[in-house]
């Protein structure tokens, strides 16, 4: 559904340096230089796959979802989306894919939702039969009733993006790319969301790619996952997979009724310490027998042993040249 | 393409709505600079009063009905990222500019033209002698004046590409047009080598020649002229936006997010 090759963008930033003379300097001298956003990236992605796109900020996630959005020109390399060259901006590819953006509303801000989706129903050439059965069928999954008729403004965020979720399917599209869809949104909001994607991609057999900073969106919806750092595609497969190469450990969690003074290295990487506790990274193959021997020779109260925080997995895969 | 352009009049026309007061402003806030300007000229030249009253009502009618605001919104939808919205949707972003264009318009023609025809039972030089002909020939340069001024505004506007804050270029233009469009003082009154300039220029067909049309000052061979140069403008503008979108499809970056 979509394949990228080799795919590259670079912008020309002017570079100013900070303070008043060097602003008046910039009046007449511009420097520039040019930032290499993204650098030879390439992947596939099947039909119905949901696809967890991560990296740190400004890593290149956003540029390359809007190349495959078709709002940004690549420098070089290729892009197809459903059989559409997205740049060229044909119809049919809008009509075929949906862009969400948690930190941008795509709905009309000073009136009703509804409104914004009555517009995309003629915009999108939706017909009035299908417009009601998947209108009807956003407004249960997403709870709207109580949201359509009031100003987009004055929702929440939460509510906000549910319907931005809705006006975004209405016209029900192969492919879609969610940037950040949970982002702001409370614990509750964010698994109704996030139960959402999953059904919705399930039935319908949607494409997905999503970048999300939180890892229970990547853990809940992506079997497979794409990080970028720097440009670069340093990773591609399973989560799964990603978890075992880059977290060989486990997090055993100790707490004592007055933390000893022993050097720990003897056990383990010290990751955490604070009063009476401590959190030691020990070699998956030796977790258990590190535990034994820390209840055998001190006064343990509470002994716990974890796979490692997706979050920290995805924190060393960015400081990763290659993964 | 009707169905779309109902459904944009309709959505553009309830987000008028809901901004009643700023409506309320731009319509009377426009109204403010003619009318001083009016009564400047009345009071330098109080022996043409009368024909200063029917030019300055007309220009208050004919500015309205071709403003365009569209360099200020493009300026802002591209610097803040939000003209990405417009882009992803399959309809071209200058649809919803002309629909609100037409939804604006449209309110202010049925504001003034009461206004006027009240103002014409109770002050005689406020009517107008024109025949049906030169009625629709009027409203014909009417409208071919607004959709000069907004592919100016709109191909401006799209400069926001290349530079922030491009409101402050159509600034310059916006004042070169306040002299040579006619809305500072009807273009007789420039002096002649300013007056064959405007000749040529198409802010004369943005507010002036309307109103040449209307008090009868353009006629016969005048008149023929006057519409093929601002044909020719229009065709010049549609080919810049045309060029300035493609190129400008180019250097979008579409920012935030």
């Amino acid at each position: 559904m979509i394949r990228v090759s080799h795919l590259h963008k670079s912008f020309r930033v002017h570079r100013r340096e900070a303070g008043w003379l060097e602003a008046v300097r910039h009046l007449w001298r511009r420097d520039y230089r040019v930032i290499e956003a993204v650098k030879d990236v390439s992947f596939t992605i099947e039909k119905g796959e949901i696809v967890g796109f991560l990296g740190p900020n400004g890593a290149g996630k956003t540029t390359t979802m809007k190349m495959l959005a078709g709002l940004l020109h690549p420098t070089s390399g290729e892009i197809t989306v459903g059989g559409f060259v997205p740049f060229e901006q044909k119809p049919e590819f809008k009509k075929m894919m949906s862009l969400v953006m948690g930190q941008k509303s795509q709905l009309i801000w000073d009136i009703p939702p509804m409104e914004t989706f009555l517009v995309n129903k003629a915009i999108y050439d939706i017909d009035d039969r299908s417009f009601r059965r998947t209108l009807e069928e956003l407004t249960e999954l997403l709870d709207l009733a109580p949201l359509l008729d009031k100003p987009t403004r004055s929702l929440s965020l939460g509510q906000r993006m549910r319907c931005e979720l809705a006006a975004a399917l209405l016209h029900r599209p192969h492919v879609l790319f969610l940037d950040e869809p949970t982002i702001g949104l409370d614990v509750h909001t964010q698994e109704n969301v996030r139960r959402f994607i999953v059904d919705y991609n399930r039935e319908h057999e949607t494409t997905i790619l999503l970048t999300s900073h939180y890892m229970g969106d990547v853990a809940a919806l992506c079997d497979r996952v794409m990080i970028i750092n720097y440009g670069r595609l340093i990773y591609d497969g399973e989560l799964s997979v990603l978890t075992e190469k880059l977290a060989p450990y486990k997090r055993l969690e100790v707490r004592f009724s007055r933390l000893p003074n022993v050097d720990w290295s003897e056990y383990g990487e010290v990751a955490e310490i604070e009063e009476g506790t401590i959190v030691l990274r020990v070699a998956r193959e030796t977790a258990a027998e590190t535990a034994a021997r820390l209840l055998e020779r001190f006064d343990v109260r509470d002994i716990n042993i974890e796979d490692p925080p997706l979050e920290e997995v995805i924190a060393r895969a960015f400081w990763e040249e290659h993964v | 393409m009707i169905r779309k352009y109902i459904a944009l009049l309709r959505m553009k026309y309830i987000e008028m709505l809901a901004y009643r007061l700023a409506t309320f402003v731009w319509m009377t806030g426009a109204i403010t600079q003619p009318l001083i300007t009016m009564f400047v000229w009345m009071n330098i030249h109080p022996e043409e009063s009368e024909s200063f009253l029917f030019y300055f009502m007309a220009v208050i009618f004919v500015e309205r009905m071709t403003s365009a605001w569209d360099v200020w919104e493009l300026d802002r939808e591209i610097r803040e990222g939000t003209f990405s919205n417009l882009l992803l949707r399959p309809v071209h972003p200058i649809h919803w500019a002309i629909a609100e264009n037409i939804v604006y318009k449209w309110l202010f023609a049925v504001i003034l033209a009461p206004v006027w025809l009240v103002g014409a039972v109770f002050w005689p030089p406020l009517r107008p002698h024109m025949t049906a002909g030169q009625a629709v020939l009027f409203l014909a340069a009417v409208v071919l004046g607004a959709a000069l001024r907004f592919l100016l505004s709109y191909s401006c506007g799209l400069l926001a590409f290349w530079v922030t804050k491009v409101a402050a270029v159509y600034g310059v233009i916006d004042v070169i047009s306040l002299f040579l469009s006619g809305r500072i003082a009807p273009l007789e009154m420039l002096p002649p080598a300013l007056r064959e300039w405007s000749e040529w220029l198409p802010f004369r067909y943005m507010i002036s020649f309307p109103i040449e049309i209307a008090t009868g000052a353009a006629d016969g061979g005048e008149l023929a002229r006057g519409f093929a140069v601002a044909v020719g403008w229009m065709a010049v503008f549609v080919a810049g936006v045309q060029w300035l979108w493609k190129a400008g499809m180019r250097k979008n970056q579409a920012v935030g997010g």
